[in-house]
């Protein structure tokens, strides 16, 4: 019975003043989809910034251990078995063959998709297709030291090779002056096998760490390194970035969560006439408690519900704009964001008890 | 009259002023924190990632080639151009210079170590020259400062010179092969010097682990390579460390093409290319490239973290707004009595919505200040702590002054807005039904 009319009390509450029931329910709303948004994209930030150090390229270097050997034929797939599926990786063989003019030069063959998929701050004119057997790419030193772009004449040891130019490479390292050619072409020409594998694991340096073990227990005999370089100064942004996004995520979470139990206190304080008017009705203390409580756990529910879509939406829209990847709605978040808000709603409706609970019914119903 | 109303109202109403000032002072400081971190994050992140080294490589346009594999100069080049190590002060002339970090400057000789003495066995070794901890004309830099994952043992050699010997640091690899260590002390040869009676001893300084081929080299300071090969202010290459601006499809155009207004435009931009072309001007006979795997992935990365950031600092203003004005709004609602009973004793529908207005501007003012002051100091705390910072933080680099009326204006806006809809319907209801509805 006493339910029933709970259940009665706390509809007409919230319809009759629909008004003030609607400020507090987008209250309500807004700390749910702030707390949502943000913590759908924190959870997600890690993997989203590693993946924008992909372009850095390769983050780990398999080499034969003894250099006069190349590495085994089934090396790179092994490589990309081992280390994992979203990893890219990309064979090379050196030597040094002389051009027309007698300079010595770098070759290097190579899988020029392959390359092209890893090494994405390559600055190229036109890649080769892949079909072309004879098409290279020059580093822009190298191609300095040869007479005719087209028509690049070649010798290694006594066997010449006419290699065509498809264009320039352009990339501020040693790149600069070598002669990049297709693998297959590179080893009917030198004999030499494919001696350096350079593959990139996205991830922080535990991840590099792990794929380094995988990669040395898949390939016995062979020297796996990491690229120092890149894999400490990663770990130091994401985990700066990381550390930064947590800061603000707090620090919006609180303010708007300070705001919101300001906004829903001074309503609940509104109503200390009603509260007086139950009283002086026969109302015990725990009774209106409980209900001032329901009403505020209806409202959180409402904003959680609302607040879920609405933050989704706002996480979806960030990540989009930012780094052009959907970020999906995470269910995970759903129990935090409840909690965080069912605290706020009982904190707002508990906040007041101290002065509703001094009140005397009769002077505030007389007029305070 | 009105002035008096206003100053009642803050002086009695101490409980509902500061509930509204309480969330217009928090969400100014939010949204003053995360502007400012917004603002300045480009800046962090760039310092962080110099981690990655140089992004810009000058080297003699006359070169030969280099035949490189794998780091490992596969046929050492002998001879062949240089860069004037006296030109490299320059650098700190060009239109750019206070945006060059870092400069390293190297030069690899071919020496002999003998260990057994003068006149024991030589074993052929790579010698690289560099600079330590110099100063550039204001900046102190050096190899270490520009190749922030060489972890050094020991300390690096330093450029006052030493009566009796001569400091060194070796390669990791180097050191194991050779059974050297920290204090081992034996004669390095150059291909210049013959007479070996009058060179000091190269004494180990620091054992230095990189990773690379560095590891299988001997690092001296540049003046003793240069003295090793006998070539007085001779460099091979330098590594430059610039604080740049991400590459726009502007900055790749060649600026020999542009028209000479635009041409000044990409001049006067920090782009790698930019400086780049500012070195070569800079440095007789000298050829700059922007290292892309640096410049390029540095740009995509610093771009993705300050745009969000900036996302972030919407967001934060967009609930912030909401926040405070539903915090103003509830603050009215409360005092429709109040209004009422203005109303009722003839003031008109003005003199009520100017003295709300008032008050909230006033309190938008006060707390937003407040509000200002305390965001510019938790975003320079979570700065400090979360980035390195160099030097003491001092007031004038916490407070960044073009925030303070972007913050109040904003917090002005929202409690006024706010405020409306709520002061609208207290003045349409009629006053008596307030009243009688309230007492």
């Amino acid at each position: 019975m006493s339910h029933l009319s709970m259940g009665a009390i706390l509809r007409r509450s919230l319809v009759h003043r629909r008004a003030r029931s609607l400020s507090a329910l987008i209250a309500m709303t807004v700390s749910a989809a702030v707390a949502t948004a943000l913590l759908t994209l924190y959870a997600d930030l890690d993997s989203k910034l590693h993946r924008e150090f992909r372009s850095f390229g390769a983050n780990i270097v398999v080499t034969a251990a003894d250099s006069n050997n190349g590495i085994p034929a089934d090396a790179l797939a092994k490589v990309l078995a081992t280390a994992g599926s979203d990893a890219q990786a990309a064979e090379f063989s050196y030597a040094v063959a002389s051009t027309d003019r007698g300079t010595p030069i770098v070759v290097v063959g190579t899988d020029f998709d392959a390359v092209r998929k890893l090494n994405s701050w390559w600055q190229v004119d036109a890649w080769p297709a892949a079909t072309d057997a004879n098409a290279a790419l020059l580093g822009q030193r190298a191609a300095q030291f040869v007479a005719d772009e087209h028509n690049v004449q070649l010798t290694f040891g006594s066997h010449p090779l006419t290699l065509r130019g498809a264009g320039r490479l352009r990339t501020g390292g040693d790149e600069d002056s070598r002669i990049y050619l297709p693998m297959a072409t590179f080893t009917t020409w030198t004999g030499a096998h494919p001696s350096v594998i350079e593959v990139q694991v996205p991830g922080g340096a535990t991840q590099v760490e792990a794929a380094i073990v995988r990669l040395r227990q898949a390939l016995p005999g062979m020297k796996v390194d990491p690229v120092r370089q890149l894999v400490e100064g990663e770990s130091r942004i994401v985990d700066k970035t990381h550390a930064l996004m947590y800061g603000a995520v707090l620090l919006i979470a609180l303010t708007v969560a300070v705001s919101v139990l300001a906004t829903l206190s001074a309503s609940v304080l509104e109503r200390r006439r009603d509260f007086a008017l139950m009283k002086a009705l026969g109302g015990s203390q725990s009774n209106l408690m409980a209900m001032f409580l329901l009403e505020a756990l209806v409202l959180a529910l409402g904003g959680v519900a609302a607040g879920y879509i609405l933050g989704s939406a706002a996480a979806w829209a960030i990540s989009q704009l930012n780094f052009h990847t959907a970020t999906l709605p995470r269910i995970g978040v759903l129990p935090l964001v409840f909690l965080l808000n069912i605290l706020i709603a009982f904190l707002a409706a508990l906040f007041p008890v101290r002065v509703l609970r001094r009140l005397e019914p009769a002077a505030l119903l007389k007029g305070e | 009259m009105f002035f008096r109303l206003l100053m009642e109202s803050f002086r009695r109403q101490r409980r509902r002023k500061a509930l509204a000032g309480l969330a217009i002072l928090l969400g100014t400081t939010a949204v003053t924190a995360m502007l400012a971190l917004a603002t300045t994050i480009g800046d962090r992140i760039h310092k962080e990632l110099a981690a990655y080294g140089a992004n810009i490589v000058v080297y003699p346009a006359a070169d030969q080639l280099e035949v490189k594999v794998g780091g490992v100069d596969v046929k050492p080049v002998s001879g062949g151009a240089y860069l004037h190590e006296s030109d490299l002060a320059k650098l700190r002339g060009i239109f750019w210079a206070n945006n060059i970090m870092g400069v390293s400057p190297e030069l690899p000789v071919n020496g002999s170590a003998l260990l057994g003495g003068v006149d024991g066995p030589a074993t052929p070794v790579k010698v690289t020259g560099l600079w330590f901890n110099h100063d550039l004309k204001g900046i102190t830099t050096g190899a270490p400062t520009l190749h922030p994952w060489w972890k050094l043992e020991g300390t690096w050699p330093s450029e006052a010179v030493h009566t009796g010997h001569t400091n060194i640091v070796v390669g990791s690899r180097l050191a194991k092969q050779l059974g050297l260590h920290i204090g081992s002390a034996f004669v390095l040869q150059g291909n210049a010097q013959k007479d070996l009676q009058n060179d000091p001893p190269a004494q180990v300084s620091g054992i230095v682990s990189t990773g690379d081929d560095v590891d299988n080299q001997i690092l001296v300071d540049l003046s003793v390579a240069q003295a090793m090969e006998g070539v007085k202010d001779a460099v091979r290459r330098v590594e430059v460390s610039a604080r740049t601006k991400p590459e726009d499809a502007f900055a790749r155009k060649d600026p020999d093409t542009l028209s000479p207004a635009q041409r000044e435009i990409w001049y006067c931009r920090p782009y790698a290319n930019s400086i780049a072309y500012q070195i070569r001007e800079a440095i007789p006979g000298s050829r700059a490239e922007q290292v892309r795997r640096v410049e390029q992935s540095e740009g995509t990365v610093l771009k993705r973290i300050s745009g969000l950031m900036w996302l972030i600092s919407a967001a934060a203003l967009l609930a912030a707004g909401f926040a405070v004005s539903a915090a103003m709004a509830t603050a009215i609602l409360e005092r429709q009595g109040e209004i009422g009973l203005m109303r009722s004793l003839g003031a008109s529908k003005t003199t009520v919505a100017l003295l709300f207005y008032a008050e909230a501007g006033l309190l938008a003012i006060f707390a937003g200040g407040l509000g200002y002051l305390a965001g510019s100091g938790l975003s320079g705390w979570l700065g400090a702590r979360i980035f390195a910072t160099d030097g003491p933080t001092t007031i004038s680099s916490l407070l960044i002054p073009v925030l303070f009326p972007v913050v109040v204006t904003l917090a002005l806006i929202v409690a006024i807005a706010g405020s409306t809809p709520a002061i609208r319907r207290a003045l349409i209801t009629d006053p008596s039904a307030i009243l009688r509805a309230n007492v």
